[in-house]
């Protein structure tokens, strides 16, 4: 734990029911959501009920390295249902990197987390989201931002060993001047994975992207709702790009965007398809198999960000 | 005998582009194909590589006596034979020292070719000048170690300075380690530079010339045009044809 100490800011461990580790340096206050809510009345005006699990961070000061946060099940039909809360004070920049994960193949086990992030005026926010499950697994991760004025959200998320079903759903709401990208990327394999993406531009010049790269492998079905709503004049961008490898995938993405503003700029763009065959033989022909070369390909589309 | 084509034809898209053609490259040897466009130079570099939608109707290729007419085409990049694209494909995503790491056979120095490291870091081909995009071909093509490399058109599109630089590395990575080359192009700078030992020309899916003196066919070409050299065998415009 040591050698961790020294390169993150703060850390939460929870593996199954238990915390395994929690400490933070100067900076952050970590603490379970459990002890946040009892200690700190003014986080209930976050926490949508009383939480029974998961972590409250909240960022006071700029810190040197990441903050990371750790979510296992190693035993067999174990049910995870964490509330986080995490709020990054005015004019603070951090960032987050989050595993959600099963330690096993077969662990049959259920995980559902519902996370709320405020990033107060000026700060700035990197966040990273990892998942890995096992394939009989079932996963609802659910989150909201809120941006004040000026804060910046840029979140990365992604998926590519996925529960038999994985429900993924964010809502975000920015103020004025605030932006959020949002980098998604997923495969579905032998199961289902919906995703709800809403973005809401309340302020003026706040802008939004939502880039979705999903790929659907053998007997899997993937749906994204992405919807991108301006009531500020700012600006949005919908960027759905979707991979069928197989016979028996299926990918539906329904782009939505709604305009209140004549000041705001709203566009989408969507494809969905299977590999190209020239990209295929322009690989192939470097001397790589057929399944290497889609490898490849995969591992590039669905973005070379690691953790 | 390195590459050894019989009496190849090919039809793509349910029509014959390619109508008998016998071609032999020796190891070492540096041949030349020329031809207008669409004279089917492109469908022979495909066939030889085994893309899929070139069917071969008749004839048979061999690589070092091995009968390579059906094989995949990984297989074929495997035994020795190395392409280099006129247009490549852009791989988003991937960059393209994550592709060389994958392919490479020998290790490279890539200060020889790259003035800094940019390019390798990179998504393949996404992009990339008409410049980058040849030199991405050619770094490509050496790490694979080859024993025949194609270069389609590898002159197209290409400044007097990117194609002295681009000729300078073939020269002296290739040729001067015994690699076999087949260039195809319609452009004189690229023969001038590499000087090959045979020139073909290519006309309407024939191979209507092979002749050891690439100077001679390529004067024919300029002064009378490529048409010139199918009556070539008649009038005796090629002497030296092989």
């Amino acid at each position: 734990m040591k050698n961790a100490e020294n390169v993150k800011s703060a850390s939460y461990v929870q593996i199954n029911r238990e915390i395994r580790s929690i400490f933070a340096k100067e900076g952050v206050i970590l603490l379970s959501s459990p002890e946040a809510y009892a200690t700190l009345e003014w986080t209930r005006n976050y926490f949508n009920q009383k939480p029974i699990e998961g972590y409250f961070i909240w960022v006071k000061k700029r810190v040197e390295h990441p903050i990371s946060t750790c979510f296992t099940i190693s035993s067999p039909k174990t049910y995870q249902n964490p509330t986080n809360l995490v709020v990054v004070e005015k004019d603070v920049a951090t960032e987050i990197y989050s595993i959600c994960n099963a330690a096993k193949p077969i662990l049959n086990a259920e995980h559902k987390s519902y996370s709320k992030v405020i990033l107060k005026e000026n700060s700035m926010l990197k966040m990273k989201h990892f998942h890995n499950w096992g394939k009989n697994d079932y996963v609802l991760s659910s989150i909201e931002f809120i941006l004040e004025k000026g804060a910046k959200l840029s979140s990365f998320y992604k998926c590519i060993n996925p529960p038999k079903k994985f429900k993924i759903e964010s809502k975000t709401t920015l103020d004025n001047e605030s932006s959020a990208d949002f980098e998604t990327a997923v495969l579905a394999k032998n199961g289902e994975i919906e995703m709800f993406d809403f973005l809401f531009l309340n302020g003026e010049k706040s802008s939004g992207m939502i880039k979705l790269r999903m790929i659907s492998d053998e007997n899997s079905k993937i749906s994204s709702h992405s919807k991108i709503v301006a009531k500020g004049g700012g600006k949005g961008h919908i960027d759905c790009m979707g991979l069928l490898l197989s016979e028996s995938s299926f990918i539906n993405s329904t782009p939505e965007l709604v305009n209140a503003n004549k000041n705001a700029v709203l566009t989408h763009e969507a494809a969905i398809g299977k590999i190209s065959e020239e990209e295929l033989n322009y690989l192939r022909s470097r001397g790589l198999s057929k399944d290497e070369a889609v490898n490849l390909i995969v591992t590039g589309f669905l973005g070379e960000v690691s953790a | 005998m390195l590459l050894k084509i019989e009496n190849l034809s090919v039809k793509t898209y349910g029509k014959e582009v390619l109508r008998n053609i016998s071609l032999e490259i020796k190891k070492g040897e540096v041949h030349a194909l020329l031809g207008p466009n669409a004279s089917g130079k492109s469908t022979l570099t495909f066939s030889i590589m085994g893309f899929p939608g070139y069917e071969i109707t008749y004839g048979k290729i061999l690589f070092e006596g091995k009968d390579i007419t059906h094989l995949p085409i990984e297989e074929r990049a495997k035994l020795g034979i190395a392409l280099a694209f006129q247009n490549p494909p852009a791989i988003k995503g991937v960059k393209l020292s994550h592709l060389l790491k994958a392919i490479s056979k020998q290790p490279l120095n890539m200060n020889h070719f790259l003035s800094d490291n940019d390019l390798l870091e990179r998504e393949i081909n996404v992009g990339f000048s008409g410049g980058e995009k040849k030199l991405s071909e050619i770094i490509q093509i050496l790490s694979l170690n080859p024993k025949l490399a194609i270069f389609d058109e590898i002159d197209a599109g290409l400044d007097v300075i990117n194609l002295e630089k681009l000729m300078w590395i073939i020269h002296d990575k290739l040729i001067r380690s015994g690699v076999s080359l087949l260039l195809i192009t319609h452009r004189g700078n690229i023969l001038r530079f590499l000087e090959p030992d045979v020139a073909h020309v290519l006309l309407h899916g024939e191979i209507v010339c092979s002749s050891r003196n690439w100077r001679k066919t390529w004067k024919t070409i300029l002064r009378y045009g490529y048409e010139k050299c199918r009556e070539c065998k008649e009038r005796e415009l090629c002497p030296n044809q092989s």
